[in-house]
């Protein structure tokens, strides 16, 4: 029951991490390959502050804002570029994030990391056990996706996918589509930075090596298993993929075999994305009719 | 003031491996446009093979595995193309960028599974360097700036004065122009699969010779290659041995002033300065 329920909560944490991350990939069409930059600002900055006794609800605001500030800083240069090199710019961005955990040893502890982060205390309701954080991830995840499909639904989804699909078109109609883009961006990172915050207050310990480009992957690749651009691809995606992952862990393989087993279970992500992409780049869930579809 | 030197010299010879990682990537950008993103791990491999092949059980000394090495990174480069790109030339942008991240997510890994996470060299003692004017320099650091200046001196013959590289450089102006006068593009495709393979191949070897060996190399590698790819102009291959020389001093220097565990980040730094500074320059060459 508890590893259920372990899976419960990733699956939800990754949920909210994809949706956020379809948001900017399958709607709006951007290449953001640094997506894990976010989820750790989110992470560090919740984790930070709770650990000097602030509020988890104040922490949690100041993570999102932190994730925010942060896809606002990079997204203003770089999403004026063409996507392959923003692609790049954003990939660079989640290194140089990743280095930052690691050399600012004053503030977050290098590659020691950072243990003993407290369950969270919300409205005074202490979320500790197994059962009850599972209850916080999914009240969150379903909070995240509702926020999403209403956004999406509105006029600035619309806007949205019709820049993604006809950039010209739309700015013809009046739309400044950079400004869309960069708050798409920014809706994005601070979902990402949530996601991040609630995998740190569930883990309890989070340091440098958790934040790789193999959390980037992950994200992407639940993003276009499901479908890209859909409601659902990105819960489908998350349920399939946390379920692959964490099946490993059922079979008790000696210790000694996880020498091989990680490498050659991301060598197995890195080819379902390839092969994805060559026999079937809109996922499971197609998009009904052509780029309409909320 | 020595140290000052010391470290512009160290800065060339960076500069000379990045300029052949920016070459590589710019030559697939200019016949393809689209940034390969497992350029990196061609850059890995390459230095892994040598490792292979001088390891038990082979052992062969680093004369004889030379041409071996980079043959086999050739081997993978070509193998890429034919294996993942060729069946996505048609696919948009994005499909065909996502393709290319979990190649190289899966090429690093790969290399993970066979040698670990860990740190390796290829094992040459550590040899005091030749002195002068206060500097100090290895016969590998010779060989690296020799084996750097004689590739692009044959860079330069080839597309200047080969038919086979001018095909490339029309194939790279305009694909359709370059097939309505009958250049054979395919040709020129897979010679610059082989070229930009080779490259990386051989400036992958040359990085593990001066540094060490390590699956994470060829990701930073790329976003190196990129920013000098960015510096020069995007598509110019001369550019791109000016930009990976900047980006090598850039380092060397940077490191003075600031903790070296932000080394790898300098490159980055330049990268976004050059999209605040000049958007324009690089917004040039658009795609469809």
């Amino acid at each position: 029951m508890d590893f259920l329920l372990h899976l419960g909560v990733l699956i939800a944490i990754y949920t909210i991490f994809a949706l956020s991350l379809n948001l900017e990939v399958g709607y709006t069409g951007l290449f953001n390959f640094g997506h894990v930059a976010f989820f750790g600002i989110g992470a560090y900055t919740c984790a930070l502050l709770t650990l000097q006794r602030i509020p988890f609800e104040v922490s949690l605001l100041i993570a999102l804002a932190m994730a925010g500030f942060w896809g606002c800083l990079l997204s203003l240069p770089s999403l004026r570029l063409r996507g392959d090199y923003f692609g790049i710019a954003t990939l660079g961005f989640g290194e140089i994030i990743r280095m930052i955990f690691q050399n600012e040893v004053w503030l977050t502890k290098g590659p020691m990391g950072i243990p003993g982060i407290p369950k969270p205390v919300l409205f005074s309701y202490r979320f500790a056990s197994l059962p009850q954080y599972f209850s916080l991830t999914l009240g969150f995840a379903v909070l995240t996706f509702l926020f999403l499909r209403v956004t999406l639904r509105s006029p600035f989804g619309r806007v949205l996918r019709a820049i993604r699909d006809d950039e010209v078109a739309a700015e013809t109609l009046g739309k400044n589509a950079f400004r869309y883009r960069v708050k798409a961006f920014v809706i994005g990172s601070v979902f990402a930075g949530l996601a991040g915050s609630l995998w740190a207050h569930y883990t309890t310990f989070i340091s440098p090596g958790d934040f790789t480009l193999l959390e980037t992957i992950l994200a992407l690749l639940i993003v276009v298993l499901g479908g890209q651009g859909t409601a659902w691809g990105p819960v489908i995606g998350a349920v399939l993929l946390i379920l692959f992952q964490e099946s490993l862990r059922l079979l008790r393989l000696p210790a000694e075999w996880t020498r091989y087993l990680a490498p050659l279970q991301q060598m197995i992500f890195g080819a379902l994305l390839v092969l994805l992409m060559i026999f079937r780049p809109q996922g499971l869930i197609r998009v009904k009719g052509k780029g309409s579809h909320a | 003031m020595a140290f000052l030197f010391q470290s512009i010299l160290n800065g060339i010879l960076a500069g000379c491996i990045y300029a052949l990682f920016a070459m590589g990537l710019t030559l697939i950008y200019g016949v393809l446009n689209f940034v390969n993103f497992s350029h990196g791990e061609l850059i890995m491999w390459g230095a892994y093979f040598l490792y292979f092949l001088m390891e038990k059980p082979l052992g062969l000394p680093l004369c004889a595995a030379l041409l071996p090495a980079l043959l086999l990174t050739t081997l993978l480069g070509v193998g890429m193309d034919r294996a993942v790109f060729k069946p996505l030339r048609k696919a948009n942008a994005l499909t065909l960028l996502i393709a290319a991240l979990g190649l190289s997510f899966f090429l690093r890994n790969a290399a993970q599974f066979f040698y670990g996470a860990e740190i390796r060299t290829y094992g040459f003692e550590i040899r005091r360097g030749m002195r002068f004017w206060g500097m100090s320099i290895t016969v590998n650091q010779v060989a690296i700036i020799l084996t750097a200046v004689v590739c692009i001196v044959f860079l330069y013959f080839l597309f200047h004065r080969s038919a086979l590289g001018k095909s490339m450089r029309a194939v790279s102006d305009d694909l359709e122009l370059a097939r309505v006068v009958g250049i054979d593009s395919k040709r020129a495709i897979l010679s610059a699969w082989v070229i930009a393979s080779a490259l990386a191949g051989v400036g992958g070897i040359l990085l593990g010779l001066d540094t060490n060996l390590q699956p994470g190399m060829g990701l930073i590698n790329l976003v190196k290659a990129f920013a000098a790819t960015l510096l020069g102009g995007v598509g110019n291959l001369w550019g791109a041995l000016f930009g990976g020389i900047i980006i090598g001093m850039a380092e060397n220097l940077g490191v003075l002033i600031i903790s070296p565990g932000y080394k790898d980040a300098i490159a980055f730094a330049i990268m976004v300065l050059m999209l605040l500074l000049r958007p324009s320059v690089l917004l040039g060459r658009g795609r469809d």
